[in-house]
């Protein structure tokens, strides 16, 4: 038994790379070894992409930096900024009024939602179904709305500050992102019905791609593909940060292992983020000013380190910072969720066929949206040609 | 000149992300969904590289990345444009100054059309694809 | 600060600890006992009962060290505890846990690749697994404090 094809499959990722990275387009390159169908071997290639953002946070100040880790990962960058936020705060002792914290969560859980359903029309896409996946991205037009009215921007919302939010709510607003949600519940539980019942998805996600619990641990997987797998790590119920301490909520869990749990997950979450996002909306406190006033914020940092954790929706993103007590950071250290989730999984497609690759790579939600060109080089014939990913999925190679 | 005025009736497509944070990325795919409705400009995405008339590119260009741009530019047939999309493709955006990135597109290939925004909304981007195409029309 | 009960078996090799905020418990040891120290943490807490999170290094170019510290966090009681060791400047070298905590594995290369500290023992480090080969061919590391970016932006 030998290998006789090797597939290249350049994905884009959130990870952080390098001094500084995080967002990566291509960064990734995923190097299947198969014989015949079967993959006997993954290599997990980096080194595409890196900016060097850890670098360019030791250059800028403690503010300026709130900008730029949230350009970490467009898809989720509010719980970037909100996790650097918090570092600072803890640095500073600072602990700001409830008000913002329940409207830091509003922000946070809109962008769960987002991103979820951005991941499973993804895959309905992967597996063919390209109807579902421009019913998805319709739908999923209603959140971008919603996160536009409270923040301001469809996507990079650039919505924390030290010490409270940018921008407040009203009754009006309040009113109009309730309506959307409303809307938007019906078409959820749809489209959570369809990946339960629809006999392809079935047939292509069921025991794929089974992670059993203590190759999650052991290899530090986290977030929804942990959570597929039985292993209960959510950080809003561990941390309790924010206002997570006072808004209800269950941590979705699943036994099955397979990619279909980890898509389900991603359904569930989505339905329990509406109701939290219905929670806060209904009781949102008034006891003090949700945006902090600016020349009031602190000039001098002083000398210390503090370590945040957020559950950002690919899994738990964690910020390290470290003031000597000047103006800008001595060290700021970011790991996401997909640093662990993509590099450490290279054993979790041995034993499946190459078709069922890109299924398993999806369900660790990559930001696969872009680069889907991937090069099959048939060892045996000598041929190497660009296939997209929905043709290996099909079967085509 | 007859060339241009042909491929302005129904130009395709080819996006290619040089290390952005994917927030431009998800706004030039959320600009080819129904919602925005890019068909009814004759606008998609092209199956391949060589199909396509015009690149769409996001992203500060890292070093990595800026050669695979260059030779995916010198695989598109003639004639050929550039969208660099963005703050980041523009001239670098927030990650100027870093030790891995090129700053901004023109820095590797030609662009003909700026979209500046972090990140630029749909309806920018389709406005981008909609000028370059009347400009065509009239004759580049 | 006392070692956390949870911990008493790995008294002997915390030489100092105190914490770290906002609530977590940093417990320094000696880069000679990491091996022992982590497979200490897999008999007693078991292979579910908590996962390696991240691998960060600092350079202190004034105290002529680097610092490495490894977080872990237990499951299922959610707890953060740092395990911190100093590495001298001129001799960044450290054994490897890949073999029996595979989640060490996009750390320790990350760590080499940035900052230069080698852990002996792990065969997949090699220089370009993030940084352009424009940097590395000068051999240089870009998280260490001599680099430094341009000026002027």
């Amino acid at each position: 038994m030998g290998v006789t094809k090797v597939v290249e499959i350049p994905i884009t990722l959130e990870i952080p790379v390098g001094p500084q990275h995080p967002a990566l387009h291509e960064p990734l390159m995923l190097k299947v070894y198969a014989d015949g169908e079967d993959v006997i071997r993954v290599d997990i290639n980096t080194g595409y992409n890196h900016r060097g953002v850890e670098k360019l946070c030791e250059k800028n100040n403690f503010y300026q930096n709130i900008f730029l880790c949230g350009r970490v990962c467009g898809i989720c960058n509010t719980v970037h900024a909100n996790c650097y936020t918090r570092a600072v705060e803890y640095v500073l002792d600072i602990d700001p009024p409830r008000r913002a914290k329940y409207l830091r969560v509003l922000a946070m859980e809109l962008e769960r939602i987002h991103s979820h359903m951005i991941i499973n029309a993804i895959m309905a896409e992967i597996l063919g179904f390209d109807t579902l996946f421009m019913y998805i991205m319709r739908d999923r037009e209603k959140i971008m709305k919603a996160k536009e009215i409270l923040t301001g921007n469809r996507v990079l919302a650039d919505y924390m500050m030290i010490g409270g939010v940018r921008r407040d709510v009203d009754e009006v607003k309040k009113d109009r992102i309730k309506k959307l949600l409303d809307s938007i519940e019906p078409d959820v539980r749809y489209y959570k019905k369809v990946f339960e019942e629809d006999d392809t998805i079935l047939k292509r996600l069921v025991d794929v791609g089974v992670i059993k619990p203590r190759d999650i641990t052991l290899h530090g997987l986290l977030g929804p593909t942990a959570r597929g797998s039985g292993i209960e790590i959510d950080v809003r119920a561990g941390d309790r940060y924010d206002a997570y301490d006072e808004v209800p909520f269950n941590v979705v869990v699943r036994k099955e292992m397979d990619s279909w749990a980890r898509m389900m997950v991603r359904w569930e979450e989505t339905l329990e983020s509406i109701n939290m996002c219905r929670y806060v909306l209904e009781h949102l406190p008034s006891d003090g000013p949700a945006v902090p006033d600016e020349r009031r914020l602190p000039r001098r940092f002083p000398e210390g380190e503090s370590f945040a954790r957020v559950e950002a929706p690919r899994g738990e993103l964690t910020y390290y910072v470290y003031s000597v007590g000047k103006q800008i950071p001595y060290r700021v250290k970011i790991r996401t969720p997909s640093f662990n989730n993509i590099i450490n999984s290279g054993f979790t497609y041995i034993g499946y066929s190459i078709a069922d690759v890109p299924v398993i790579l999806t369900s660790y939600d990559p930001c696969i949206a872009c680069m889907e060109r991937a090069v099959v080089i048939d060892l045996e014939s000598g041929v190497r040609k660009l296939v997209s990913l929905r043709t290996i999925v099909k079967g085509g190679v | 000149m007859g060339r241009e005025k042909l491929i302005s009736y129904s130009p395709w497509l080819a996006h290619f992300n040089t290390g952005a944070c994917n927030g431009c990325d998800i706004e030039v795919l959320a600009a080819l969904t129904p919602l925005y409705d890019p068909e009814r400009f004759g606008v998609k995405l092209a199956p391949s590289i060589r199909y396509a008339d015009i690149l769409v590119v996001t992203g500060a260009v890292t070093k990595k990345a800026g050669e695979r741009l260059k030779r995916i530019y010198e695989q598109m047939p003639n004639p050929k444009y550039v969208i660099a999309v963005g703050a980041c493709a523009c001239d670098g955006g927030v990650f100027r100054g870093s030790y891995s990135v090129f700053e901004g597109v023109d820095k590797v290939i030609p662009v003909d059309i700026y979209v500046p925004g972090c990140p630029p909304r749909p309806e920018a981007i389709l406005d981008a694809i909609v000028s370059l195409v009347l400009k065509l029309r009239k004759g580049g | 600060m006392e070692v956390p009960e949870k911990l008493e078996f790995l008294s002997k090799f915390i030489k100092k600890a105190y914490s770290l905020k906002p609530n977590r418990v940093v417990l320094e040891f000696d880069r000679e006992n990491v091996r022992e120290l982590f497979k200490l943490l897999l008999e007693n807490l078991g292979e579910t009962g908590f996962y390696l999170a991240v691998i960060e290094g600092t350079d202190f170019p004034d105290k002529n060290m680097f610092r490495l510290d490894y977080y872990v966090i237990t499951h299922p009681d959610r707890e953060v505890y740092v395990f911190r060791t100093w590495l001298p400047r001129d001799n960044p070298h450290i054994d490897t846990v890949v073999d029996f905590i595979p989640a060490a594995y996009s750390g320790e290369c990350e760590t080499y690749d940035l900052l230069g500290i080698v852990f002996d023992g792990n065969k997949y480090l090699k220089r370009g697994f993030f940084v352009p080969k424009d940097v590395y061919e000068k051999g240089v590391y870009p998280l260490r404090k001599e680099f430094k970016l341009r000026k002027g932006v």
